[in-house]
């Protein structure tokens, strides 16, 4: 099996201009194969449909997150709202402020061990797919690739491999 | 020896060692200066360079305290910095500035003044940059709490440190590195300028109230928000941090007795290092020492050895000599202009390659002056003293002046653009310049009085 396989084809993605409410909209209501059921990460591409960026899960959060947070043990010093007054601030920074511009990527005709080399040394959920001349073609899941496993691991006929 | 011979003694001869060395030293400013390459790599290239074109020998440049590295100086620096990384994680910092904006009532201006006071304090002890590192994050979290603009009190802050790193010989680089040249211990720095800087302080509060002092408001229901942190909950580790605090009180001690007990600041410091490094019970010591801030280190590594070459070929007594022929000799005029040209010097460009600089400029100076004096009866000229004094006061009040002055405010204002609060050079300067001039004002008017008109 290679990459392609295994993937989603690209269906949804942001646009590095658009504001964090428009993207956290999208991510809320983005197709996951068929139905509209929401993603937890999406690719973030440029006009010429080069990936630029990808915007999570994580990333919302560390767009509430205060960096002088991170510097010191601040955080027994939070109080109630604070979340919630930050999260209203955000809303209209752009996503390209706030995206992982490191983006993890995979060949579409590359072997699915190659994938899972890149999630684990990476640590990351997702992969986007380039083809040939690096124009996004899908996104492929951490959770796929478990199942992928999972099935050659309880198929009977595929022990140790062909 | 007659003035003719002495001018003849120090006659510099300008061969083509001495343009190399020149020219060396120049691009490496000008590098510095113009922020196109890391100080720290024009540092140790320059030296490498300074080595392999034979201005300088590697004995020189590793062994000679005149041509070389001022070891004392990086002892002192690396030391500090294993305390303060051993300590950080007690919490201890956090909890001082908790406790701090709580004793304000969280009242806006007496946060600042707290704050800027706190700072200060700090800051004599260690040095600015570690001690913003260590407020200015609960800056942030408090002016969120009390959804305050944290600009005013960032700026504030910065000027502070700088102030209050200007009162004793751990305080600020330049301070350590005149202390470590002029063989002044920490009482001289305590006797001599903790004076002056205090009451600096105090009219930097008092301005401070007159800019700020109306203008600062915040709704009670906010303030409940600073008054219900509970600083208690900041110390992570109660163990470590009483044996921080028994060390650093052994260090300090150290450094107040260290004349007396004829041991280097440097001893003190690698004393306190070493003890907090054993009693802390530290199982993996090299990420306490990674954490030191090697690029400083070793900016100071290379720094020593440029200015070694230009010591070695001369420019700097010819420099020395033409300042004698500006101020004729008279050292009242001589500790106006040092203070004053530092001041400015220091508010544009970085004060450690300024000070390392002038360090043996006011070194061959003296020897011009009272050509058979050596040692410490040189250095230690009464006459000579207050310029010594005036160099300290006017590099480190100096770095205010700018946004660049010191790494205090360069930390600051990086700090304060990545929370999307960008200070602009204009905006710092119109803050810090008039402060600048205000507290170098004041030293004026001390060094004067008390070296030239009271003569105490």
């Amino acid at each position: 099996m290679k990459a392609k396989d295994l993937m989603v084809p690209i269906q949804d993605y942001l646009k590095p201009e658009a504001t964090l409410r428009e993207a956290v909209n999208l991510l809320r209501v983005a197709r996951k194969g068929k139905e509209r059921q929401g993603v937890k990460g999406l690719p973030v591409l440029d006009r010429d449909g080069k990936v630029v960026g990808m915007l999570a899960m994580r990333d919302i959060l560390k767009a509430v997150y205060p960096s002088y947070m991170s510097m010191m043990h601040l955080g027994d010093f939070a109080w109630d709202g604070m979340v919630e007054s930050l999260a209203k601030q955000v809303g209209n920074d752009r996503v390209e402020a706030h995206m992982s511009r490191d983006v993890v990527t995979v060949r579409q005709d590359k072997p699915l061990m190659e994938c899972v080399d890149h999630i684990v040394t990476h640590n990351v959920a997702r992969l986007v797919v380039l083809d040939k001349t690096d124009k996004v073609v899908g996104m492929l899941y951490e959770r796929d690739l478990f199942f992928s496993i999972v099935k050659a691991m309880l198929d009977e006929n595929n022990r140790g491999g062909k | 020896m007659t003035p003719e011979a002495a001018a003849a003694s120090n006659q510099v001869v300008m061969g083509a060692s001495f343009w190399i060395a020149t020219a060396l030293f120049l691009l490496a400013y000008g590098l510095i200066v113009s922020e196109k390459i890391h100080k720290t790599i024009v540092a140790i290239f320059g030296a490498a360079l300074m080595i392999v074109l034979g201005i300088v020998t590697q004995e020189d440049a590793f062994h000679s305290i005149d041509l070389g590295v001022d070891w004392n100086v990086i002892f002192l620096l690396v030391s500090m910095m294993i305390i303060i990384n051993i300590m950080k994680p007690t919490g201890v910092f956090e909890y001082i500035a908790i406790k701090s904006a709580k004793a304000a009532k969280g009242k806006p201006f007496m946060i600042m003044v707290i704050f800027s006071v706190v700072t200060a304090v700090l800051s004599a002890f260690l040095d600015n940059v570690t001690t913003v590192l260590l407020i200015a994050p609960v800056t942030l979290l408090i002016c969120q709490a009390l959804e305050l603009d944290v600009v005013p009190f960032l700026i504030t802050e910065a000027l502070a440190s700088n102030i209050g790193g200007t009162a004793t010989l751990i305080g600020d680089p330049p301070n350590i590195m005149i202390a470590s040249r002029a063989h002044l211990d920490f009482m001289a720095f305590i006797y001599n300028l903790s004076p002056v800087i205090v009451v600096a302080l105090i009219a930097y509060v008092i301005t401070l109230k007159f800019i700020f002092g109306r203008r600062l408001t915040v709704k009670d229901e906010l303030r409940q928000r600073v008054m219900a942190m509970d600083e208690r909950e900041a110390i992570k580790d109660p163990r470590l941090l009483k044996k921080s605090l028994v060390v650093l009180a052994i260090t300090i001690t150290g450094f107040v007795l260290h004349g007396m007990l004829h041991l280097e600041p440097a001893t003190i410091a690698l004393f306190g290092a070493g003890l907090l490094l054993l009693v802390s019970g530290n199982k993996e010591p090299h990420r306490i020492l990674a954490e030191a801030e090697w690029a400083t280190l070793f900016f100071f590594v290379g720094l020593f050895i440029i200015i070694g070459g230009v010591v070695k070929v001369g420019l700097i007594r010819w420099m020395s000599v033409e300042v004698l022929k500006i101020t004729q000799g008279n050292l009242l005029g001589t500790s106006m202009i040092v203070m004053w040209f530092s001041a400015f010097a220091s508010a544009f460009i970085d004060n450690i390659p300024y000070v390392a600089t002038m360090n043996p400029l006011i070194i061959d100076m003296a020897k011009q002056l009272w050509p058979n004096l050596s040692g410490l009866q040189l250095l230690h000229h009464p006459d000579l003293m207050p310029v010594w004094w005036s160099l300290a006061l006017g590099a480190c009040l100096g770095g205010n002046g700018t946004a660049i002055g010191a790494s205090a405010n360069v930390i600051i204002v990086g700090m304060a653009e990545k929370m999307g609060k960008p200070i602009s050079f204009k905006k710092f300067m119109l803050y810090g310049m008039p402060l600048m001039i205000e507290s170098v004002l004041i030293c004026t008017v001390y060094v004067w009085l008390r070296y030239y008109v009271l003569k105490i």
